[in-house]
This record gives C-alpha cells, structure tokens and sequence, in this order.
C-alpha cells in the first residue's frame, strides 16, 4: 500500500497532513505515533472518508491492494469499508447503538457481508465472540451494550471487526478509554487476531512505548507531517529524529534512576499557526535548531535500510542527552500533616421511597498520613473509590464514618470555622480543567477567587499583585490575568487550576488524575512545575493517578487502591520492583517496558502461545 | 456582556427592541399622544368608523366603540395596561421561579424533591382555568392581574432554569469555589447564576408575552383591570357585541396584542439564538 495524502482546510487553505507516505505490507502492524494534533487520527479518517467538515484530500492516493480509495466510485468503496477494511474506535462505549443487541449488531453486521441464514450468522457470531476470548458468548448476543463493560465492549468490537476476515484493521487509540489494567489483554486480543487472519492493521497511538511493543513498523508524526519513520525497535531504540528523542525523554520511566523530565517548549504549532511558518515545524521547540531549519522544510534521509527521517541534523542526535539532574527528591520531614483514620463512605443508591434501596460501600476502612513535603500516589482502576477519597478530603462529600485530621484537628466537623479552616489548608486541583474553570471569569478573578470567599473583601489592587505572583509561580507571563479560560490551551488551563489551588498556601493538595489528559510534552511540564513548586512552598500532596510510570517519578509513597480498599501501601521503589497483592502486580505488569528491545510480559505471554 | 453584545447585532432582535419601544412609547406618554380621553363617552357618535372610512369623522381617527369612546385613545392606554402587566408579572414570578430553581438544583436531594412535587401540582391545573379562579378570588385590579399571573406562571421558569442550574452546578468549577471558602450564597450568585442568566432573560422576554395574553383573557371575560381602566382584552369584549356594524373595533384591539406577543416573541427567539452557549457555540 502507498499512501500520499494531504488535508486542507477551507477557508485559509492549510494543510493537515502534508504528503503522508507509507506502505504497509499484509501482515504487517504499523505504528502511528504522535501528539494530539499531529494528525495521526485524520490518517484513519481520511481512509475511512469520514474527514471533519471543511477538510478534504486534495492530492496524493490512498493505494489499497493496488486500487486507488480515493478515486474510486462510492460503492466500490462503500463495498471494501466494513468488509476488507475494519475499524477499531476510540471508544467502546458510545460505538455500538444502545438500544440493540449485542446479537442483534452482530447479525446485522453479518447480513450485510452476505453470510447465509440467521442460524448460520448466529453460529458465527457466537464463534467470533468465543475467539476474543469472551465466555458465554451466546447469552452474551442477547444483552445490550450498556450492559458489558468497557473491556468486553472492545472485545466485541474487535470481533466485529474480524469478522469479515479483513484485509486492513485501523485501530484509533483502542485503549486510552480503558482500564490501564485492561490494556494488555485488548493489545493482545489484536496482535493475536492479526495473527490468526494475517492481516495488516494501522495502529493509532501516542505511546512510544507501546507502539515499540505491538509494531513492526512505526511512523511518527509531528504537525501533519511524518518526521520519522521505519522498524519500530530500530526507531525507539535509536530515534533519529529530536522529536522523537525528546517525546522518549519527556515520559517518565518506570526502571531508570529519577532525574527531572526534559521538557520540550512550549505546544505544537496549531494548524492556523503552521500557515505562517516555512521551515521545519518542529524547529521552534527543537534543541538542536540551526538556521538552516527555519529556511525550508527538510527533506527525507534514508539513514537505514528502511529507516527515514525528515531532519538535517539527524547525525548529531547524540547532542541531546538525559539530563543528568537527578529529580529533585527533598527531605521528607516526619511530621505528619494529613492523618486519615479508617475513613468510610456509603451510599445509598435505588429508589428510597419505594424500597429496593441498597448500600454500596465506595471506600472501607481507608487509612493513611501524609508528612510535610511528602508527595503520596493513590493508583487503582476506575471505580475503585479513589475520586471518593479525594472528595471527602476536601469536604466535597461527607463520610460515613472515620476521621480526617489535619495537625491534629478533626476536619469532619461541619461547622463554619471548620470548613474556612479547611479551605485554608486543603485544595483539590480538578482532573477536567476545561470544567474546572468558570468561563465566564477572567484568569486573574479565577486564581484569586479564594480572596473574595466568604468574609473575606480583598481589595483589587491586593488581588493584582497576588495574580501576578501566582502566574510567574506557575510559569505563565502576567498578561494572561486578562484573559479568559476559553483562550488558553489545556496546558495552561491546568496551570490556572494549580494556581488557584495555591492561592492560599495550602498545606495538603489533593491532585485528581491532573495530568491524564495531557500530552507527554506537556505532562512533563506540568510535573516538573509541580517538583519546583513542592521545593518552594513544601506542601503535601496526595496525587491520584492510573499512570504509574508519573506516579513513579513524582510521587515517594503509594497507595494501591482496589474496590474501596487499601490493599497495599508503602515506597514506591518497593511496591513496584515487589508487588504483593494481585491487583498491584496486575497494575505494574500493565506497564510497557522503556527499552524497545526489552520483552513485556504481559503481551508476550500470549504471543508466545502461537 | 460580550454575548449581548452580539445578540444586539441580531436581525431579530433589533426590529423586536423597536416594536417593543414603540409599545413602552405609547404606554409611557399615553396622556401626552392620545388625543382623546380615554373614557370620554360620547353617546351621540358610536360606533364611528375610522376617520378614512366613508363615514369617518377626523376627531376620531380609529372610530369610536359603543358607548362612543375613542378607540385610538383607549388602544394607546391599553398599551400603559398590557405593558404594567407585561414587566411587572414577568419579574415577579421571574423572582419566584428562578429563586426556587436555583435552590432546588444546586442542592438536590430532598429540597428538590419538594420543589419538584410542588412544580408538579401546581402545573397539573391548567393555567388559564387557574388564574381565572384566583382573580375570583382576589377581586378584580391591575394589581390582583399581575398577582394571578405571577401564581400562576411561576413554575415555568422554575423548571426550565432547575435543569439549567443542574448542569451548571455539576461543573467543577462551582466545586472549585466551594472548596476555596465560598458560602452556598455565594458559590449560587457568583458562580451559578451568571451562567443560567442568558436563560432567564429569554424565558423573561417569552414570559412577557404570555403576561399580555392572559391579561387579554382576563380582561375579556370581565375578571381583569376595573372597568374604568382600559384594556385590550376589554375592548375585544365590548365590541364583540358589534361586530356586524363596526369590525373595526374587533380587530384594532386584537392586531395590537397580536403585534405585542409578536414583538416579544421575537426578542425571545433572537436572544435564545444568541445567547444560548450550546446554540451559537454549534452554529460557529
């Protein structure tokens, strides 16, 4: 297959993807690698035709077994979609329509390939669904999709996909909607049916680490264009490109010793700002730019058999080395700030007024300190009462049982004084920044909001002056005090969030999976603000994550949370090199490994099996 | 305030603003531009027909109505009547609703269980029967008009704006201001309220033009302003009677309230349009 595509917007005409290649033999999986933005979805997209409004393919072809899908009559192409072509979605849960059946899905899939009677699809059907390892797949057939998980929602859609014994499977994030500990077995439900059917699949990802697992071949992109592409292990192994380089050492990594993440500046270039910049894309962020890069966009090199690369300086890579700045882990001091005491919480859920009222107990028995200084994880799959945890620390929940002491005082107590005690000395940093702040507020009123709470009548020039010092606190340049949220991009949103939670100078802060939307390049920003800001201002925090590799280099202690328990707790260096409970060795195995070249259990064990 | 900004750039809302001040001109300097007293009987020219009829006497540009009152008078003061009962109703059950939707949401649980069955209730009897039972009740009176209507129409707003203020306060951001100190009061009036506040200006003008037809009822059946006060509904009544011989006095009452709810109307679908962040956040 060889595939040139560019995307342009109407309007501005810009392009979104400029001139694309790859060839992708059967049987093959390739890799595409990048931030969001960098136009890795539009690839499937444009394969698909289903491109956003305003963009269309304006030159290049999309060359499948030979024939041209772009100009190929519609129900040509309409025929190939579905059948030799299949897709993956993002997300499972909003893929199959609720109100049909699983079966009913299946069959209507099947019908459509053709297959025979509705016994004989149905036997398909239950065989497809056996293959994805799913039990009970004929009762299975008769339920509705609301009623699987999110795990067994993919395996059906991976079956469906099968199904028609496709030539080409385009998989878009398959599990970033997913349960980190769901991850392996998706990733091996896919390599094993691409196995099995010998088709090629295009694997849409932004985890370098993963993509050096599950691909043969991987294509990075940056801003639209593919900077590096060629053998996935050779690529990961030995990135030719800075972007790539940097990408690697901008994600924490669960083996090497701590040092602080190399931060590549500023964001991607958005498509209105990649109108007005000749030259290579990446040249502003680069750390190896020379005056040639911002001239014209850099060829292709070959630099291996299959190996290419778009840059000129790909020869002096080795310039960029790790910073050697071990992460700055500081004195933990003993004395203990946040003392939590076998903290419950019940709810009550179902009608109670008419009975058939139960309890659900979110969080059993949860007990835990934090020092000064000290930074704890709390990691556990979604469900597990983690988020419970967080609202009943900051009193956005009351618990049904158990005490909360900060230096000693019970911060359960309801009354007034209690809760502007506790607003003083405890804040939450919101997982959504987009929902987090007001948009209606301008920044500067956002991050000193906490001087016009309650009694408090600041005035505004103290309001002025606090804004100013809390956006240099966070790495932001003063004139963003006038803007509103709605102008900034979800870096900085996050930014805004952590400065108003600093408004006050808390003592404990309460961080609910803040990095999880976030690209890697922008996660590494956010984790080395938050590294300085602990060393500036000493506060405790407990940081609520699912990514244990962030946990691992931000954090010094862990809590592993499973179905509203505290199953294991102690150092992370301990818990993660010797997991005693099932469910933290399932978490640290869901990890893939940093080095390209290393075996990662989890997928492998399957693999091996064929 | 950039968002009414635009909304004041809008097609639709600019011509509803001028027929609505067309309206509030006439209502405001009734005694200075109707050239008769409203209530001036003339028992020796009724039913006069407007002044470019056949028969038309220029005294009485729009004619005169059966007891030989000047009708352009009497539609121009009608206009000082549907207007009191317009802002006034509007605002008061405004008031009413939007203080219980925005209790009812924010907290949830019992409190907006209660709200919910009284909403329910109260909107289960059916408005106009309602109202004509509490102006029984209450006596006639422009005041009495706009108490009935505020009873009755309260619950509309009251549940439109509760799934507003429901959305909103599921934001993180009302958390957000919770957790740095704000009093319930506060984190309601400064974090809620402005964002369900495009909402209720367009539920207020919609309200409006309810406010002028169920006076017009009101009005009509005898249970609306004293019959000293004129009103558009009361002119329909009068010259229904009439109708053979003068149809003029039917339809000049009945266009004007046509034109009132029309312009209202109209505010309240252009504003809808521009202000409502889901709508105009799509049609970009």
């Amino acid at each position: 297959m060889d595939l040139t595509v560019t995307v342009r917007i109407d309007g501005a005409v810009v392009p979104a993807i400029r001139g694309l290649s790859f060839e992708l033999p059967p049987g093959k999986i390739l890799g595409l690698v990048g931030e969001s933005g960098a136009g890795k979805s539009m690839v499937g997209r444009a394969i698909a035709q289903l491109l956003p409004v305003g963009f269309s393919i304006t030159a290049g072809s999309l060359l499948f077994e030979g024939e041209d899908l772009v100009q190929m009559p519609l129900p040509r192409r309409r025929a190939l979609l579905g059948r030799a072509i299949g897709f993956i979605p993002q997300q499972p849960m909003t893929a199959l329509n609720p109100v049909m059946t699983v079966g009913a899905q299946f069959d209507e899939h099947l019908a459509r390939l053709g297959e025979g009677g509705y016994v004989e699809r149905r036997k398909r059907a239950i065989a497809a669904l056996a293959a994805a390892h799913l039990q009970d797949a004929g009762s299975l057939l008769g339920r509705y999709p609301h009623q699987l998980s999110g795990g067994m929602l993919q395996r059906v859609l991976i079956a469906l996909a099968f199904s028609s014994n496709p030539r080409l499977v385009i998989a878009d994030e398959p599990t970033t909607a997913l349960d980190v500990t769901i991850h392996p077995q998706i990733l091996r439900l896919i390599a094993e049916m691409q196995r099995e059917h010998t088709t090629a699949v295009i694997f849409i990802t932004h985890d370098l680490r993963l993509a050096a697992q599950l691909c043969d071949q991987v294509v990075v992109m940056y801003a639209g264009r593919a900077i590096e592409s060629g053998p996935a292990r050779s690529i990961l192994s030995r990135p030719a490109h800075p972007y790539t380089r940097c990408l690697q050492l901008a994600n924490p990594t669960m083996q090497d010793e701590r040092r602080a993440l190399y931060v590549i500046p500023d964001q991607m270039p958005s498509l209105r700002q990649l109108q007005k910049m000749p030259g290579c894309h990446f040249a502003p962020r680069c750390p190896l730019v020379v005056e040639n890069c911002r001239r014209a966009d850099p060829p292709d090199i070959w630099i291996g058999a299959d190996h290419r690369v778009a840059c000129l300086r790909a020869a002096d890579m080795a310039a960029i080395a790790t910073i050697d700045e071990a992460a700055a882990s500081p004195e933990i001091s003993a004395r203990i700030v946040l003392q939590v005491e076998k903290l419950q919480k019940r709810y009550r859920i179902g009608d109670a007024l008419f009975g058939g009222a139960r309890l659900v107990e979110a969080v059993k028995g949860a007990s835990f300190n934090i020092a000064e200084n000290e930074f704890v994880a709390l990691v556990g799959e979604s469900g597990s009462g983690k988020s419970t945890i967080a609202k009943l620390l900051v009193g956005l929940e009351q618990p049904s049982g158990g005490r909360i002491l900060l230096n000693g005082d019970d911060l359960t107590d309801p009354s007034l004084r209690g809760r502007v005690r506790r607003a003083a000395s405890l804040q939450m940093v919101f997982q959504d920044p987009q929902s987090a702040l007001n948009p209606r507020r301008r920044i500067g009123r956002i991050i000193t909001q906490a001087m016009e709470a309650g009694n408090r009548h600041a005035t505004w020039q103290e309001r002025l002056t606090r804004t100013k010092e809390l956006l240099a606190e966070v790495g932001l340049s003063a004139d963003f005090a006038t803007r509103l949220p709605g102008q900034l991009s979800g870096g900085q949103r996050q930014r805004i969030n952590i400065a108003r939670a600093l408004c006050n100078i808390p003592k404990v802060l309460v961080a609910d999976e803040i990095v999880s939307g976030l690209d890697v390049s922008i996660q590494a920003q956010l984790l080395n603000l938050l590294a300085r800001l602990r060393s500036e201002l000493g506060f405790g925090m407990l940081f609520i994550s699912h990514d244990l590799s962030v946990v691992r280099h931000l954090c010094s202690r862990v809590l592993v949370m499973y179905r509203g328990e505290i199953v294991e707790q102690g150092p992370i260096q301990a818990v993660f090199s010797d997991p005693q409970h099932p469910h933290t060795r399932a978490l640290v195995s869901s990890v893939p490994p940093d080095d390209p070249q290393a075996a990662w259990p989890a997928l492998k064990a399957a693999l091996a099996e064929y | 305030m950039s968002a009414l900004a635009r909304s004041l750039r809008s097609p639709r809302v600019l011509i509803a603003l001028v027929m609505i001040l067309c309206i509030l001109g006439c209502a405001i300097f009734a005694g200075q531009i109707s050239p008769n007293d409203p209530g001036d009987q003339n028992l020796l020219s009724i039913l006069i027909p407007p002044a470019w009829a056949k028969s038309g006497d220029p005294a009485f540009r729009l004619g005169t109505d059966s007891l030989g009152r000047d009708v352009l008078s009497r539609l121009i003061y009608g206009a000082r009547t549907a207007m009191l009962v317009a802002f006034f109703a509007s605002l008061g059950a405004m008031i009413i609703g939007t203080v219980l939707a925005h209790i009812s949401g924010y907290f949830g649980g019992t409190v907006d269980w209660i709200i919910g069955r009284l909403v329910d209730v109260w909107m289960s009897f059916p408005p106009v029967i309602l109202s004509l039972i509490l102006m029984v009740g209450l006596g006639v009176g422009l005041d009495r008009v706009i108490l009935a209507i505020i009873l009755v129409d309260w619950t509309r707003f009251c549940r439109v704006l509760r799934s507003e203020v429901l959305i909103v306060t599921r934001h993180d951001y009302v958390a957000a201001a919770r957790l740095l100190g704000f009093t319930h009061w506060q984190a309601i009036i400064r974090e809620v309220l402005p964002a369900t506040l495009p909402l209720l200006i367009t539920l207020m003008s919609l309200e409006m033009a309810i406010a002028v037809i169920v006076e017009a009822i009101l009005s009509f059946v005898g249970l609306g302003v004293g019959a000293d006060q004129p009103a558009w509904g009361q002119m329909i009544a009068d010259a229904r009677q009439y109708v053979y011989q003068s149809p003029w006095n039917l339809l000049l009452p009945a266009l004007a309230i046509f034109f009132t709810v029309t312009a209202f109307n109209l505010l309240g679908d252009g504003l809808r349009r521009t202000l409502d962040v889901r709508l105009s956040e799509s049609g970009r």
